[in-house]
């Protein structure tokens, strides 16, 4: 049936004319078969009514069959996602850091130890609470993202970048009145974001990573902190900026005059900061500084510059400029008894973003200005201000105990920083009493609040030499025998402190070790169930075609006119799997719920880790029972052991640094092997046609690896071996002119090679010509036209059309393409006949007319792919230019491969979907992201929306963040359904199959991460390197679950519904 | 691999390319200079290997370019003295349909046949290292930087494997076609290649590993890998798998 017949064009066919050609030839040629057969062209109406009717009964049973099997293999899946999501969760919650919050606060009376000074008033707030008070009021300027570098100018101008001497005030007036003004590096306790940062800001305390994911959400801080103490004493506290604070202090700023703006709008540069502008002058005038005793104002335009446009952009020097005038202003206005602090909360990294804890994310500036003179340097090498950030350096908690003891107010009850050393060391820098003073009162409130923290967890504390305790011991023999000088006093508590941090790091990095080992065994045993969920038997090949047992099957079937239950194995097999899944839950959670009510250990995890367990028990004894078992695991041919190899050594690779940091090139490196090997396949192939076609797709394949991965982002581990690309320069998050031609190049050129690849299995009918011919090409220009626009406003190309305007024709224009995408392309997909056109000629021999169904070869894969193309044109619009290229070479890998796992017969194999896979995460890596917090590009949320909006926001960074996942996820059903006609039975089967090793891949990869990110727990690199990777790896995982159920599985239900409609049920 | 057929459909004839392709193990010429210089050969080769060791890692590219001579005498002598010309065993057999060689009008004289066929096998080999350049640069070898070290390591890849099979096979279709489809069976020189080429493969393993040491520079460990990978694998090819296909 498949035609050969060369004639070029049929006339475009929608669907019901398709059917109806279909059926009406169809019937021409029964008609004539019964003829030929019996002689009588009898067209007996009864019989041939009641042969319909058969038809329709035989049609609508084998649907409804159809539709059965389709809810339980989602059920299986729906499941599967369960098993993920509670271990995930259960490993999660075990090593993600928690600390215990508690709730004493300090208090003004009642210092943590008998202060060494005595002063006038002492106790009270205004004269000082525990040490004497030096300032009566404090202006603290946020400038958000302020790295260190920023503020120290470079004298050689060729040396410096494009954010070098734009802001040197700080260092200059540190360094010539060094009793006025004190710069020095500042750095941030990991993660740096903003709300983590001004929780250690205000609390003194380290942060822990759990509160990371409500960076979104805000929460109120129950903490002691300083906003606490000075509200609890009656002072009053004024905001202005960035409205993460009200979130945390709900209720601390003075009403009226108080201003939050908006802090996740990253494309505005200056709506905040004109804000801050607009509201902090009035308030400095000397009539209106009796409103307030604390003012807070926090920038955000340096940090959305960074996240803009990176570092290295005349914007940020601007901005830089900006902040320079605007402190040089402020200055002139503090009075005597004002202390001006101007700080960073973290830094960025190359590309302007932030997250992590490489070193350029934790550098900030602190910069302290007081106009009486007050600050020391304790050597005189010391006036000229740290060059770089690696020289004297101080943690952004000592300032809490700082501006506590410079105020006059308690220090925080959690506090663990010490004061610094530059504002308590006197003029001359000889204050050594002073200094031992403050940090002896500093030292005793860290040592009151260990006492209360390991009395809360009930842990005894170690008094060995070397522990805190010996430290504390030491410091106040020290101070008790000090004689002149009290510099060793100083040190010694300066010591005591030091170790308690120390100390207090490790503590904090506690793992519930048991959480973490239940996760890995669920996340484990759901990838044996799910392996040998997969896993073929030898007689197992649904996919088998003769087409005479499928005739005898058919007309069997047809003839009993009782129902037939559940053609293939499968239907049964996920459908017990999921009901046995369900009783071992009830069981499991009924066990697990009753221990922890016994136990009255609240640890409701466990109760979950019951449930998962419970039922991947229950799944597993029912797979056995299938009579599959462990040993079909093991692969029994090269392609099946090649799929491991690929797999575990990646597995295994993560366990060391080097290899998770160069996952990008080592993925190419597998890549290409694959290409080698299909290639050698290919040469076995029988005739020179498959050869040579072999060959050819499996070097495209390669050659098209090796061009995407010229597309870079490089992570900061890489340095100096690797050369970013993404941007138009490493310290740039914004795009090369000559970039833009990307998105043009991927417009002119993947709608042709689609329809080639579509062409050679004359599948380029029905909708594909309009769909992939007009629609998708003009999706594509019309991406190409909103990053051009992109670069347009971000360059300034055009200034007479207003920023407003530009950026509201480029939303429309992105929204436009989405729709296309998903709204019209799915209504299209759901309504797209075959690509397939039927004729009806009269053959030259005798006349008889002949059924012939152009593209019949491919009816089941050209369709399908309609859906991957809309995916792959919308993900293009939302990734930059360069990740344009990525995303389109990816299509066209994606098409080799199939081409490839045809020619090679290798179409029921694991190779194919572990390849996607293996593809899916390469060009994750292409289109700009690496695993580190910092490379999420938050900045994609701008592209189809003007202001945050949920659900939208997050959902269009995470189609940008995963877009080489995704595309591959939606592009499994190809690996067996491309070039198959319509007769392919079982072709759920074999999808979820492929799903299920693809999913597998990453569910491997995700408990590798996860085993080897709490094996090295302790490990220098685990922030940096181990705990990203399973992060990125956990949130891939359970976005290919949830992608695979929602758009693979639906979309091939969605076309084996449109093609049996036409060409009848083949299972 | 799976068997080739699977796929082929009814209308296909095939003309299953096993039948044709029964090509057979090249074994070592039986005298007793072969049968030393084949034990002989693969120890030099690694004592070079390990004597130039520290030069190659002070100055990879000089190194591997003044140790050319050295291997390619070696290979050669190796060859002239252990393996049978390409066009020996071809006479031997009972007929020969012509192979389309062009070399083959020089065989007649067996002394000029061994120096055609060594000009021939050397000048191919050279020219096959500008593929497998190609191929290291597609497996993410530098494109446009490193161009001597990666053309080098190829070379002395080509050297190694190539060279003995192109010495003993010339470039007759099918010979090649079964090597290139990896179903050639196993000898010493068969055995040669796809060591030296998993080797290369292997090698690949420690570059990214933050050790910061110099032999880690490209393409040292390749290099190791292809030397390990050419002595063990014609070691095996010789003996154990001696006559064996994969697949």
């Amino acid at each position: 049936m498949p035609t050969r017949d060369p004639r070029p064009k049929a006339p475009p066919a929608d669907y019901k004319t398709i059917a109806a050609q279909y059926a009406r030839a169809k019937r021409l040629k029964e008609i004539e078969a019964a003829g030929r057969k019996s002689e009588v062209p009898s067209p007996d109406k009864a019989q041939d009514d009641a042969a319909k009717k058969q038809r329709a009964a035989f049609e609508s049973r084998r649907k409804s069959a159809y539709e059965k099997r389709f809810s339980w293999t989602v059920g299986f899946w729906v499941w599967m996602l369960f098993i993920h999501i509670i271990g995930i969760y259960l490993f999660t919650s075990g090593f993600l850091l928690a600390r215990l919050v508690l709730e004493e606060q300090s208090e003004c009376s009642n210092p943590p130890i008998e202060p060494l000074a005595q002063w006038n008033g002492q106790g009270s707030v205004d004269a000082g609470c525990w040490h004497p008070k030096s300032f009566k009021k404090a202006v603290v300027v946020l400038i958000d993202a302020l790295r260190y570098d920023f503020t120290v100018p470079v004298e050689d101008s060729s040396q410096a970048e494009v954010y070098h001497n734009a802001f040197p005030f700080l260092y200059e007036t540190s360094l010539k009145s060094p009793t006025n003004a004190v710069l020095l590096p500042f750095i941030a306790d990991p993660p740096t974001a903003t709300l983590q940062r001004l929780k250690g800001l205000t609390t003194g305390t380290l942060p822990t990573f759990i509160d990371l994911g409500s960076s979104f959400g805000g929460e109120a801080i129950e903490e002691d902190n300083i906003l606490k103490q000075l509200k609890g004493l009656g002072k009053r506290i004024v905001h202005l900026g960035d409205d993460t604070w009200t979130a945390l202090f709900p209720g601390y700023f003075e009403p009226n005059i108080s201003r939050a703006y908006d802090s996740f709008n990253v494309w505005d540069l200056h709506t905040v900061d004109n804000g801050v502008l607009e509201h902090i002058f009035p308030l400095m005038q000397p009539e209106r500084t009796g409103e307030w005793d604390l003012l807070i104002g926090h920038f955000l335009g340096v940090d959305h510059a960074g996240h803009r446009y990176g570092p290295s952009h005349p914007a940020m020097a601007s901005k830089l400029q900006q902040m320079d005038k605007f402190v040089r202003d402020l200055v002139q206005t503090i009075d005597d008894d004002t202390l001006l602090v101007v700080m960073g909360d973290h830094g960025m990294d190359g590309k302007g973003d932030h997250g992590g804890e490489s070193d350029d994310e934790v550098e900030a500036a602190l910069w302290m200005y007081s106009k009486k003179p007050i600050f020391g340097r304790t050597k005189p090498e010391y006036r000229i201000p740290p060059a770089t950030a690696k020289i004297r350096p101080v943690n952004q908690i000592d300032l809490v105990p700082t501006l506590s003891l410079l105020l006059g107010i308690p220090i925080p009850y959690n506090n663990l920083g010490q004061p610094i050393e530059e504002a308590f060391a006197g003029q001359k820098g000889d204050g050594w009493s002073n200094l031992a003073a403050v940090s002896r009162i500093a030292s005793a409130g860290i040592r009151r609040y260990q006492a209360s923290y390991f009395a809360a967890r009930g842990i005894e504390q170690s008094s060995l030499p070397g522990s805190p305790a010996d430290f504390w011991e030491r410091a106040n023999v020290a101070a008790q025998k000090a004689t002149k000088t009290q510099e060793g006093t100083y040190t010694a508590y300066t010591q005591y402190q030091e170790e308690t941090l120390r100390i207090c790091k490790d503590l904090w990095a506690r793992f519930n070790v048991t959480r973490m080992v239940l996760g890995i065994t669920v996340m484990a045993l759901g990838v044996i169930v799910l392996l040998i969920y997969v896993s073929r038997d030898e007689d197992d090949d649904l996919a088998v075609l003769d087409p005479e047992l499928d005739f005898a099957e058919k007309s069997l079937e047809m003839q009993m006119s009782t129902s037939t239950e559940s053609p293939g194995s499968d239907q049964g097999l996920s459908k017990n799997l999921v009901k046995a899944g369900a009783l071992g839950a009830v069981v499991g959670t009924g066990l697990g719920g009753g221990y922890v009510l016994l136990s009255a250990s609240q640890d409701w995890p466990l109760a979950a880790a019951g449930t998962a367990l419970g039922s991947l028990v229950g799944a597993a004894i029912s797979l056995f029972g299938y009579g599959k078992s462990i040993a079909n695991l093991i692969p029994r041919t090269f392609w099946g052991w090649l799929s491991i190899i690929f797999t575990l050594s990646q597995s295994i690779g993560f366990a060391s640094n080097s290899y998770t940091i160069w996952e990008d090139s080592i993925s190419l490196f597998f890549l290409s092997s694959f290409g080698v090997a299909a290639a050698i396949a290919a040469l076995r192939r029988p005739t020179i046609m498959d050869r040579s076609l072999g060959v050819y797709h499996s070097v495209l394949f390669v050659v098209l690896g090796r061009i995407a991965s010229f597309s870079k982002l490089c992570r900061e581990e890489q340095m100096p071996y690797c050369a970013s690309t993404y941007y138009s320069s490493a310290n740039s998050s914004t795009s090369a002119p000559w970039q833009l031609a990307i998105p043009f190049a991927v417009f002119l050129i993947l709608p042709t090679i689609i329809k080639a690849y579509l062409t050679s299995s004359r599948s380029y009918e029905g909708l594909a010509p309009a769909w992939i011919g007009y629609v998708l090409r003009g999706g594509l220009l019309l991406a190409a036209i909103y990053w051009t626009l992109d670069a347009a406003s971000n360059g300034e190309w055009i200034t007479s059309v207003p920023a407003e305007t530009l950026k509201t024709i480029q939303v429309s224009v992105a929204q436009l393409v989405l729709a296309l995408a998903f709204v019209a392309g799915t209504t299209a997909f759901i309504w797209a006949p075959p690509c397939v056109s039927i004729l009806t000629t009269a053959s030259k021999s005798g006349g008889k007319p002949q059924l012939i169904v152009i593209g019949h070869g491919n009816t089941n894969g050209a369709r399908y792919l309609l859906l991957v193309v809309n995916f792959a044109a919308a993900l293009i619009l939302l990734s930059k230019p360069m990740g344009t290229g990525a995303i389109g070479l990816m299509v066209w890998q994606i098409l080799s491969l199939v081409e490839i796992i045809d020619l090679n017969a290798i179409t029921t194999e694991t190779i194919g979907p572990v390849v996607l896979a293996l593809l899916g995460n390469f060009h994750y890596f292409k289109t700009g992201h690496q695993a580190a917090l910092s490379s999420i590009q938050w900045d994609s949320a701008f592209i189809p929306l003007f202001t945050i909006r949920y659900p939208w926001s997050p959902l269009v960074v995470m189609l940008n963040h995963f877009a080489g996942q995704i595309l591959a996820c939606v592009a499994v059903p190809l690996i067996v359904i491309w070039k198959t006609d319509p007769k392919r039975k079982a072709v759920l089967e074999s999808t979820t199959r492929a799903l299920g090793i693809f999913v597998a891949y990453y569910a491997v990869e995700s408990l590798a991460t996860m085993a080897w990110a709490g094996h090295l727990r302790r490990h220098l690199m685990l922030y940096r390197v181990f705990s990203p990777r399973f992060m990125l790896a956990s949130a891939a995982l359970l976005i290919v679950d949830l992608i695979g159920i929602a758009v693979t599985l639906t979309g091939v239900r969605t076309n084996t519904l449109a093609i049996s409609e036409i060409f009848g049920w083949a299972d | 691999m799976s068997a080739p057929g699977d796929k082929a459909g009814p209308s296909q004839i095939s003309k299953s390319v096993e039948n044709e392709a029964a090509s057979k193990p090249v074994s070592i010429l039986s005298s007793s200079q072969a049968q030393v210089a084949r034990h002989v050969h693969p120890v030099l080769l690694v004592a070079f290997f390990l004597v130039r060791f520290n030069a190659l890692v002070l100055d990879p590219v000089a190194t591997m370019w003044n140790s050319l001579p050295v291997v390619l005498a070696m290979q050669v002598a190796y060859a002239i003295v252990c393996l049978p010309p390409a066009g020996a065993q071809a006479a031997k057999a009972p007929k020969k349909p012509r192979p389309g060689e062009k070399k083959k009008p020089a065989a007649e004289g067996s002394g000029s046949n061994i120096a055609v066929t060594t000009t021939a096998a050397l000048f191919l080999s050279t020219f096959s290292a500008c593929a497998l350049h190609l191929i290291f640069v597609l497996f993410g070898a530098p494109l446009l930087t490193h161009l001597p070290n990666t053309f080098l390591c190829s070379l002395h890849l080509s050297l190694l494997g190539l060279f003995p099979l192109f010495y003993t096979h010339g470039v007759t279709k099918n010979s090649w076609l079964e090597i290139l489809g990896a179903r050639a069976p196993f000898d010493e020189t068969f055995g040669g290649l796809v060591g030296g080429c998993l080797g290369a493969w292997l090698g690949a393993v420690p570059i990214p590993l933050d050790w910061d040491r110099e032999w880690q520079k490209w393409p040292i460990t390749i290099l190791c890998g292809v030397y390990a990978g050419y002595v063990v694998g014609k070691a095996v090819g010789g003996t154990l798998a001696f006559g064996r296909r994969f697949g």
